[in-house]
């Protein structure tokens, strides 16, 4: 039970700390949130260059990579692009976008597809799709008739049209994709289209919570930093406990949360590995999914809470829009609202351990009180 | 990064799990009481297949074994609701401090009694005046020709009822040389002048003792360490049980957490939507403080020295425990308000909710923990 990373992969999270530290201080994170276009894929060369979209690069090392950019606020589609579009794409043996690209697999009304063999038009709108503007191609799920499959849609085609929406996360911009008989091609049939799926929302969820986890940090950081620094009654506030204890308490989440989503990353990575993404395995399977529906609990409020806490901590400065803490809270905010990957976490560690919901009957009463 | 055990983990684990279901009534039933011979018998049991001293060195009995090993230990006898040991201070804490700051005489007096569960020890450090701030210590070792002569009190020590041996923090230095002063003793309980007298918690127990000192001769043999080296040995001791008990603690918890689970079947809640939502986000808590407990063990295998982790695991594992106790009481209702051979399970609810009140005061307040944390790990300025 060694949770130790390897040297390559201390040097990997070490390289994308500095390469974002450089490129992207938190005065730039602020101009890109306040500019137009807010995501930022003029870099895509230099991270492709920098081995950042290699197709060898595990889902613990993607991790690391996530949480670095959730630290930086990494703002490019590179998210958007690994956790969402790239399971669909590996898994179909497609070669992908060449370029940023992302995916809608909400379930629920959205597009529907016509068409047979590599033939395809998608006619409907899918809603909140992050990083859809800058993206070369979009992953739809859509509806056949005969089960949901998974399409590859170029955004430059015609019968494609992107309303971006106003977000909370300027840096993570959500649109709405309205495809009328759009061209797509054909990535995942409807036979086995719903394993691909619960491989892509698994990893998608786990380099969601990553990500969060970096912010978490990122946050507690600046949080720190200010109370080292900001004096009142001629001592720095940091020596207050009422300041200090709180974050503490947000070190001790984030770490829990950590630890969740290294083993989620190792049993998802492995199981991947394996050819078992869909949890051929019941037992397995089940312990997956209860792993990465931890990662992704503790996660997002490990995000919101050192968030919260460092905003509190940094006091009437923290309330400020020129101070940085308010891009990474509106990430947090972003982490826990999306709602692509498949199902509520707690409801699926409930069904786990006490079986689903509607299903559960009242058990008869026994004398003694005994189970 | 491989979470899964190595063959030898492995092994050790089957094996040990396989000996636990051979000599332990199968777990999950209602807690089993065990009386205090139950106790000694299981604790040489343990010796005689192996499982005592674990991670000792070889030359003192011990098998050698990385902290993995350990912790392995602790979580199967845990699930397996094997009984405490009386021995663990002995095992987990005396033990290892006498290895690496005993002399030889100390070692050979003591270890292989240790080993066996012979020789049971308990802790004296917390004094009515003198508990987060240990340093305040004022049980007075006055120095007289071959050794000295002990005035005082301890409080909150566990086993001491049952102890033949205490290692006992007195100051040798003068009143108000706080860190400086402070000598660490081997303690003979028998002897003239100690009286030792059952504290009774809140909750009914009488597990801790209060050990009274008057004018009790220790010999200058009995120092462990130098003599006003007292603070480092004491914190040494605590650094060692800190290693390991994380995974401890989540593994017993693990076990509470089962229990949870049967109850809300049994009244019947499995399906209330707000149960559900508190029974996940307590398994993602319990998850967490798992795994970090094996991140933990990661961190002290590499660098020989127990990490920030401990802190966390202890301060999030104690809300956690409570957390439970109070979803567990909640789905009795009305019938929280009895107890004993009235209630479910004889009152195991209700005694742990009373308990488990101590768990953020006892080994570290939370209070303590969140500065430690602040303060060490976070690098925030002291606040006193």
């Amino acid at each position: 039970m060694d949770f130790a990373l390897s040297p390559a992969q201390r040097d990997l999270a070490d390289a994308a700390r500095r390469y974002l530290a450089r490129q992207y201080p938190p005065a730039r994170i602020a101009a890109l949130a306040g500019g137009p276009g807010g995501s930022e894929a003029g870099s895509w060369p230099e991270l492709t260059r920098q081995g950042w979209l290699d197709d060898d690069l595990g889902l613990v090392e993607l991790c690391l990579l996530a949480q670095e950019s959730g630290y930086a606020l990494h703002p490019t589609p590179w998210w958007s692009t690994v956790a969402l579009a790239a399971p669909v794409y590996r898994a179909a043996g497609d070669k992908g976008a060449d370029g940023p690209a992302t995916a809608a697999l909400r379930a629920g009304p959205g597009p529907t597809a016509r068409g047979a063999g590599l033939d395809w038009t998608l006619t409907g709108t899918a809603r909140r799709v992050p990083d859809a503007q800058p993206a070369v191609e979009i992953v739809v799920r859509a509806d056949t008739g005969a089960g949901p499959a998974l399409f590859a849609v170029a955004t430059d085609g015609p019968g494609v049209a992107l309303t971006a929406l106003a977000g909370i996360d300027p840096l993570r911009p959500l649109s709405d994709v309205d495809l009328t008989a759009a061209g797509a091609r054909l990535l995942v049939p409807p036979g086995t289209a719903a394993a691909v799926l619960a491989g892509g929302y698994r990893q998608a969820a786990v380099l969601l919570a990553a990500e969060a986890v970096g912010v978490a940090a990122r946050t507690l950081d600046l949080a720190v930093a200010y109370a080292g620094q900001r004096s009142q009654f001629g001592r720095p506030i940091g020596s207050y406990q009422a300041v200090a204890h709180p974050l503490a308490d947000g070190y001790a989440q984030t770490e829990l949360a950590r630890s969740l989503v290294y083993r989620a990353a190792w049993l998802a990575g492995t199981a991947n590995l394996a050819g078992t993404a869909d949890g051929g395995d019941p037992g397995g399977g089940a312990e997956l999914a209860r792993a990465v529906a931890a990662a992704l609990i503790a996660a997002r409020q490990a995000a919101l809470g050192c968030a919260e806490t460092a905003i509190q901590t940094a006091g009437g400065m923290g309330v400020t829009w020129e101070y940085p803490l308010h891009h990474w809270y509106r990430r947090a905010l972003w982490c826990q609202a999306y709602d692509g990957l498949g199902g509520d976490p707690y409801a699926t560690i409930a069904d786990s351990l006490l079986g689903p919901a509607d299903t559960v009957e009242a058990p008869s009463p026994r004398p003694g009180g005994a189970p | 990064m491989d979470l899964r055990d190595s063959p030898p983990q492995a092994a050790f684990r089957a094996g040990l799990r396989a000996w636990l279901r051979a000599n332990l009534p199968a777990p999950g039933g209602p807690p089993p009481a065990r009386d205090t011979v139950a106790l000694r018998r299981f604790s040489e049991l343990l010796h005689t297949a192996g499982y005592a001293g674990l991670t000792w060195p070889v030359q003192y009995g011990g098998r050698g074994l990385a902290p993995a090993f350990q912790a392995i230990y602790a979580e199967e006898s845990a699930l397996a609701e094997a009984p405490d040991q009386l021995n663990v201070i002995g095992l987990n804490m005396v033990g290892p401090t006498l290895i690496a700051h005993g002399t030889p005489a100390q070692r050979e007096r003591y270890l292989p009694g240790i080993l066996s569960g012979t020789v049971l020890f308990c802790q004296g450090f917390s004094e009515p005046d003198a508990g987060s701030d240990l340093a305040a210590v004022r049980t007075r070792a006055v120095g007289v020709p071959g050794g000295y002569r002990l005035h005082g009190e301890k409080v909150w020590s566990s086993y001491a009822h049952l102890a033949d041996h205490c290692l006992l923090l007195a100051r040798t230095g003068p009143a108000g040389s706080r860190h400086h002063g402070l000598t660490c003793f081997l303690l003979d309980l028998h002897a003239a002048g100690v009286t030792v007298a059952p504290l009774r918690q809140l909750s009914g127990d009488t597990d801790f003792n209060q050990i009274r000192l008057d004018d009790v001769a220790v010999a200058d043999a009995d120092v462990v360490g130098e003599v006003g080296g007292g603070w480092r040995v004491a914190m040494a001791t605590l650094a060692h049980e800190r290693g390991t008990f994380g995974v401890t603690l989540t593994a017993r918890l693990s076990v509470v957490f089962d229990r949870l689970l049967a109850t809300v079947r049994h009244t019947g809640r499995a399906s209330d939507p707000r149960v559900r939502h508190e029974v996940a986000a307590i398994y993602t808590v319990l998850q967490g403080l798992r795994h970090t407990g094996y991140r933990a063990l990661g961190a002290l295998a590499a660098s020989g020295e127990p990490g920030p982790e401990s802190s966390v695991l202890k301060l999030v594992w104690s809300a956690t425990n409570q957390r439970i106790g109070a979803l567990a009481l909640e789905l009795l209702g009305g019938a929280a308000a009895l107890d004993g051979r009235d209630a479910l399970w004889g009152g195991y609810w209700q005694h742990h909710r009373l308990r488990s009140r101590a768990n953020s005061i006892e080994g570290g307040t939370s209070e303590i923990l969140r500065s430690v944390i602040a303060e060490r790990v976070l690098r925030l300025p002291r606040s006193r």
